[in-house]
């Protein structure tokens, strides 16, 4: 019993801002968020171009839950909040009780366990935080969703690293369609800005240092010049919903969600593999039933790295052969740095708003077009499409984990 | 500060617990502390009153009582003079 999926709320707490329509406009524009932001203590901290968010989460969480939530889970329920809001979906009663959520994200409560190790290392003592353990583990955004919203159906929580949400929206979608739900909170928080993180992702060798022409120009991605990626903060969660679901309760819905595909690329941890991404590509085309000729935008997943834009340039290629002239791709991750976890529901938002607005954001910063990288990137000025149809996001993650999403104008 | 007060500081400022509700009678279940809170709740009076309250004798329903348990530790501890 397939069934047609409708995205029909969106809530962000992004580098840009929580208002989803603003957020695209600013990205639209080619604004960055990016800034150079100091992380950790006085003597041993360190300045990184960021995109970091200035975030309280206010009266939405009370005060003694907010406690024992960590920074992602805050952002996450936050969104959660914003998205229902969006959908017209009351908060209170139990509007949601037959709903699942799904929630992406790469690590969990990062700065709980940078201050358990601080509590044994730097005062010496085992005597920890006791709520250290609900508050560090992955899965706590989706529990306090489904806390706060009281939603009892599954809750889901997929680590993937860069691909986290993008498959977290993806399963949630395969569920609302196949008939085991009729609707889903479904997205991805991430909250890593922190020293005890920054230390290890420093050594990856993936992380570019600040441009000379500022924090703002340091994202690059298809540029000649890039040299990496720029880490990003925040969540984003969608409300998905069947048709019948949707039309009962009279819901405007943003953008259709028709199709997902998840491949690995069986080569690298850190290294990708065009071949493995054109397989998630071709994947979520035949899960559509979509022929690749009526795609008309990318939304890439291209990081800024010299190895992994050239590489998902190739698998576009090898993916659409000769449509890959025709189509045109961004990456916005050149204006809000890379969310890791929440980085695909973010740019599958993103997607969904070019869709409804038929506009594409540029690729900002992309002065120099790297040869390896020569199809449409859409460099520094967004524009617009007015016969914008079918729009996919990518999501490549390390460990060689691969998700597309394919989304259709509502 | 004595170990009541600093109980009902604790509660209203860290918490977010309504200062009206607090009183000695008042039972920690009353004010909306699930056993998490609690727990933690525990590990902020061991830190404030160098004490250690053994497991067998976190059994207090009351504010009131649960300062007692901490005075009467308080009191026993060695003295380090």
């Amino acid at each position: 019993m397939a069934r047609r999926v409708f995205l029909t709320g969106l809530g962000f707490v992004t580098p840009h801002g929580r208002d989803p329509e603003q957020v695209f406009e600013r990205l639209y524009r080619g604004e960055s968020a990016i800034r150079l932001t100091r992380t950790g203590t006085p003597e041993m901290g360190a300045d990184h171009p960021l995109a970091a968010i200035d975030f309280e989460p206010g009266d939405l969480i009370p005060k003694i839950q907010a406690l024992f939530q960590s920074r992602s889970a805050q952002m996450a329920v936050v969104a959660a909040h914003g998205a229902l809001a969006s959908a017209g979906i009351p908060r209170e009663g139990d509007a949601l009780r037959d709903a699942g959520v799904y929630v992406g994200t790469g690590v969990g409560g990062t700065e709980v366990i940078q201050e358990a190790y601080r509590v044994y290392y730097e005062k010496r003592s085992r005597r920890t935080k006791p709520s250290s353990v609900p508050m560090v583990m992955a899965n706590a955004a989706a529990s306090h969703i489904s806390m706060t919203f009281g939603i009892r159906g599954p809750s889901q929580t997929y680590a993937i690293a860069c691909s986290s949400s993008a498959v977290s929206i993806g399963e949630a979608f395969r569920a609302v369609r196949d008939g085991y739900l009729d609707i889903a909170l479904a997205g991805g928080t991430e909250a890593i800005l922190n020293d005890g993180s920054m230390i290890v992702w420093e050594r990856v060798g993936a992380l570019a240092s600040l441009h000379p022409d500022g924090a703002e120009a340091t994202s690059r991605p298809f540029d000649l010049g890039r040299r990496g990626f720029v880490l990003g903060e925040g969540s984003v969660m969608l409300v998905i919903e069947s048709e019948e679901r949707a039309a009962a309760r009279g819901a405007t819905p943003i953008a259709e969600i028709v199709g997902y595909g998840a491949s690995s690329d069986a080569h690298n941890l850190l290294e990708p593999l065009a071949d493995g991404q054109r397989l998630a590509m071709l994947g979520a085309l035949r899960d559509a039933g979509i022929e690749r000729e009526q795609v008309g935008y990318v939304n890439a997943h291209a990081t800024g790295t010299p190895t992994g834009d050239a590489v998902e340039i190739e698998a576009i290629k090898e993916a659409f052969g000769e449509h890959a002239q025709s189509l045109a791709i961004s990456s916005t991750k050149s204006m809000h740095g890379h969310l890791v976890g929440a980085t695909g529901a973010l740019e599958c938002a993103i997607t969904a708003l070019a869709l409804k607005q038929r506009r594409i954001p540029p690729t900002a910063n992309l002065t120099d077009p790297d040869p390896a990288c020569d199809l449409d990137c859409v460099p520094l000025v967004g524009r617009e499409a007015p016969s914008l149809e079918v729009a996919i996001s990518n999501s490549f993650a390390f460990g060689g984990s691969n998700a597309t999403l394919v989304l259709k104008r509502a | 500060m004595s170990s009541y007060a600093f109980l009902t500081n604790t509660l209203v400022d860290k918490y977010g617990v309504q200062a009206q509700a607090i009183g000695p009678e008042a039972t920690l279940t009353e004010l909306g502390l699930d056993s998490l809170t609690l727990t933690e709740l525990l590990f902020d009076l061991e830190d404030k009153f160098d004490v250690e309250i053994p497991e067998d004798r976190a059994t207090f329903r009351t504010l009131g009582e649960a300062a007692a348990l901490i005075d009467g530790l308080v009191r026993s501890k060695p003295s380090t003079g």
